[in-house]
């Protein structure tokens, strides 16, 4: 047993700490989220040169071909910031998808650009009533011959604005079979909404006779997509938690630190015991999401059957940066409102990543059949 | 990362060495009441002479050191030994005791040479069972509040007082206790720590009518009792660590109370209940597979694996030399809280089931029932969850001035 991270894994999480400090500090993150000013987009570029977004792809085609541990410890750290992205769509659940179902020319056409950055590819999934079960998708795909066209609307799309392509879950109108195809997002007949509000990065986009042709099916065929969605998913999400891992750290750090130096009734405010509880449940949840999700990656990098730690690490992490957001409010009060103290960043964070791929709800069935109850 | 305890070749042979072992010297006939209070004196003996078996061949407490009667053996040595005594249902000592791991440990780090060896042999190779005796009707989560009082007289201290929710039943050798030592000085300087053999004149045991008496420890306690101690003369000799100095003795055995140490099994009554929805039909189907009772079980397992895994990081940090600061209250405080939560939700799930031990309608032997009280005793022993939040804030700098450092451990 040895639960601490490689040399190579330090090394790792030392460079992103510095690199998010660097490229993505609160004045910037803030800009980003902000609805009325421009986003800069020399971070991101930035961070495509770090070929960190090629982590879980493997070197033959071009990525960096690393461990999933190690993807756990880059995202952690990207978490801390929060970094928005599209990295954990594109990089992780749209790439390991592709590992899962593509064919190998798709592989070679889409992998080493997802690496790079070039190509920001995101999964399309749910709709109005949202779901995350293959019955939920009702988005159509005609076939006529080797063409396909798509139509419907998929909505709560998490980073799809800052896509270059969607892979998107549709139901195929000839033999109901339900597949993911990938088309640039400003093919003809895509229209994409900002969805304003607290929501995080997310977009509603409404497809109308959206022309694809078979080459765009993942594997070819629209059977067997949505299983390697699945399939990639169960890998995904450990990652997922990782950042929300990440995030909790922050919104602790960031609570510990002003209980120490806010005074009220002439004493640190981490003196009130009332304080102390939630400083404390704070850092309860932190360390459980923490532990479930380095364990489910572990077992990820083993190759042991890992489902019934992917849906626990899942619902522990999102119920605890939720929970986390909510205790550094109580601690931070009247500040921690104001949008330029910066904890408001990962409570909106919190909040879409909460249901990004299976709510709690969710993942507690999940985990109960996983369990074989 | 490494969330597995790897075997080496020379472990596995030790295994079968310990399990072959075991099979020769276990006593046939041991039972596990679903309240510790229904052990037996003839089930206690049976376990006391499994641990002098396991005292005479070093595996009592094996990590201790054969100088004073332990076994010098390895964590990796301790672990296999831990792992096959819970095979069989057992723990390790397989009775009640505060001798080993919290008196004895404070002894290690404390005591002078002469009272190790007069001590340490004992208690580890299990030819005497100790009590610890700390709380007192004035000094509960104020440990040091307590107001007995040991006066030296000669070569002896006379001690006066009463302490609260202690022992087991069936008695014991020794008790260790903090009394005051200096009813002048101040806080925290004024204590002493004495190893009191229990046949001394002057100390009475009356059992208390509780609840529960726990049900932490997979041996169980039996009966807590009230002692009384009257005008009872002590050798000085069994003073430990010095006059005044009895404070920092108790931080030894304090930290190691709050869980620090760590460990890998798993929680049994959290097996029993899955076991029994598995296997017990409710209206034509098993109970799992009822929604509300499938909601209930998956918030119980969550918070045991998170349970879990907090104690197995302890057990890391502790194994690999990494010094811990809130990890170890962090572990009590979830147990703890796991623990009544899960009484609530044995009740929901089982209704009235859960409330009885009656043989025919009383869910899994009693073991509900049983847990359905320990879930709120237990939170107790060891420090209030409360008390578990007051150490943790220190530790992480927000309770006071300056970052509180995890007791002394030698
Ligand atoms: C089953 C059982 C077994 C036990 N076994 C032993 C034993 O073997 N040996 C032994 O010596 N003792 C034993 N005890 C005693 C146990 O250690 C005490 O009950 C415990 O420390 C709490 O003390 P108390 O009961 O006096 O409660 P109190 O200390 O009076 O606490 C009352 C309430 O006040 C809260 N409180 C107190 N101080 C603070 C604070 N600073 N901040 C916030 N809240 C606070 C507590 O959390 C609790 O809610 C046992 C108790 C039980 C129930």
């Amino acid at each position: 047993m040895d639960l601490s991270l490689t040399p190579e894994q330090e090394m790792l999480k030392t460079a992103v700490r510095s690199f998010v400090h660097q490229e993505y500090p609160k004045e910037t993150l803030l800009q980003i989220a902000s609805p009325t000013e421009i986003s800069p987009e020399e971070p991101w570029e930035q961070l495509t040169k770090t070929g960190w977004l090629g982590i879980l792809i493997p070197t033959e085609y071009g990525g960096e071909g690393g461990s999933f541990t190690d993807a756990g410890v880059l995202f952690e750290e990207l978490g801390r910031g929060p970094v928005p992205g599209p990295h954990i769509s594109s990089a992780v659940v749209a790439a390991l998808t592709l590992l899962e179902g593509a064919t190998e020319e798709q592989k070679n056409e889409w992998l080493p650009r997802i690496a790079s950055g070039e190509v920001r590819m995101v999964a399309a999934i749910t709709e109005e009533e949202f779901g995350w079960l293959e019955s939920d998708v009702q988005v159509t795909a005609e076939q006529t011959g080797g063409r396909l066209t798509l139509n419907g609307s998929k909505a709560y799309v998490f980073d799809g604005e800052t896509a270059t392509h969607l892979m998107c879950a549709v139901r195929s109108k000839n033999t109901n079979d339900v597949g993911l195809v990938i088309v640039p997002a400003d093919s003809v007949g895509i229209t994409i909404r900002h969805l304003p509000g607290f929501a995080w990065n997310q977009c509603a986009i409404d497809m109308e006779d959206v022309a694809a042709d078979s080459t765009n099916v993942l594997g070819e065929e629209l059977t067997g997509g949505w299983t390697a969605l699945e399939r990639a998913s169960l890998k995904a999400i450990p990652v997922i938690s990782a950042y929300q891992v990440g995030g909790s750290q922050a919104v602790y750090e960031l609570s510990v630190d002003y209980s120490r130096t806010r005074h009220q009734f002439g004493t640190p405010i981490g003196r009130f015991q009332r304080v102390q509880d939630q400083i404390i449940n704070l850092l309860n949840a932190l360390d459980a999401a923490r532990w479930t999700a380095y364990e489910a990656l572990w077992k990820l990098d083993i190759g042991r059957d890992a489902d019934d730690s992917v849906h626990l690490a899942k619902t522990v992490a999102s119920e605890g940066y939720y929970e986390a957001c909510n205790f550094a409010h109580e601690v931070h009060a009247g500040v921690g409102s104001m949008t330029e103290y910066g904890l408001t960043l990962h409570t909106t964070a919190s909040r879409t990543l909460y249901n990004y791929l299976g709510d709690p709800k969710l993942h507690r069935r999940r985990l109960a059949d996983a369990l074989g109850l | 990362m490494d969330f597995e305890p790897q075997y080496t070749p020379e472990q596995e042979e030790f295994r079968q060495e310990v399990k072959s072992w075991m099979k020769e010297n276990m006593p046939p006939g041991i039972v596990h009441p679903a309240d510790p209070i229904d052990l037996t004196e003839e089930q206690y003996q049976l376990r006391r002479e499994f641990g002098r078996r396991l005292g005479a061949k070093g595996w009592l407490w094996s990590t201790a050191s054969p100088e004073y009667g332990g076994g010098g053996l390895d964590v990796d040595h301790a672990v296999v030994l831990e792992e096959e005594a819970e095979a069989a249902g057992l723990t390790i000592p397989p009775f009640y005791d505060s001798g080993g791991r919290l008196g004895g440990a404070s002894i290690v780090v404390w005591g002078s040479e002469e009272q190790k060896k007069f001590f340490l042999p004992p208690i580890f190779t299990g030819e005497v069972r100790t009590w610890q005796l700390l709380s007192e009707p004035e000094a509960g989560s104020d440990l040091a509040n307590v107001k007995s009082t040991a006066v030296k007289d000669g070569d002896d201290y006379i001690i006066n007082g009463q302490k609260v929710y202690v022992g087991s039943s069936l008695g014991c050798d020794y008790m260790w206790t903090l009394t005051v030592t200096d009813t002048e000085a101040k806080r925290h300087e004024n204590l002493g720590w004495f190893m009191i053999p229990s046949t001394l004149p002057g100390i009475t045991v009356q059992p208390m009518d509780l609840l529960i008496s726990g049900g932490e420890s997979g041996a169980g306690s039996g009966v807590k009792n009230t002692v009384f101690f009257d005008n009872v003369r002590v050798p000085a000799f069994n003073l430990i660590g010095g006059h005044n100095e009895g404070w920092k003795v108790a931080t030894t055995h304090l930290e190691l109370e709050h869980g620090t140490g760590g460990k890998i099994s798993r929680n049994p009554v959290v097996d029993r209940l899955f076991d029994y929805c598995r296997t017990t039909n409710r209206r034509g189907q098993p109970i799992t597979k009822d929604e509300d009772a499938r909601e209930k079980l998956i918030d119980v397992h969550i918070e045991q694996e998170i349970v879990r895994l907090f104690q197995l990081r302890n057990y890391w940090m502790r194994h690999s030399g990494i010094s811990t600061t809130y990890e170890g209250p962090q572990a009590s405080y979830m147990r703890k809280t796991l623990g009544l939560k899960m009484s609530r939700h044995i009740l929901d799930i089982l209704g009235p089931a859960a409330l009885t031990f009656d043989p025919e309608l009383g869910a899994s032997e009693g073991h509900m029932e049983a847990h359905s009280r320990a879930g709120i005793v237990a939170i107790h022993p060891g420090g209030t969850t409360d008390i578990q939040k007051v150490i943790m804030s220190r530790r992480i700098g927000i309770g006071r001035e300056v970052k509180e450092k995890a007791g002394a451990l030698g």
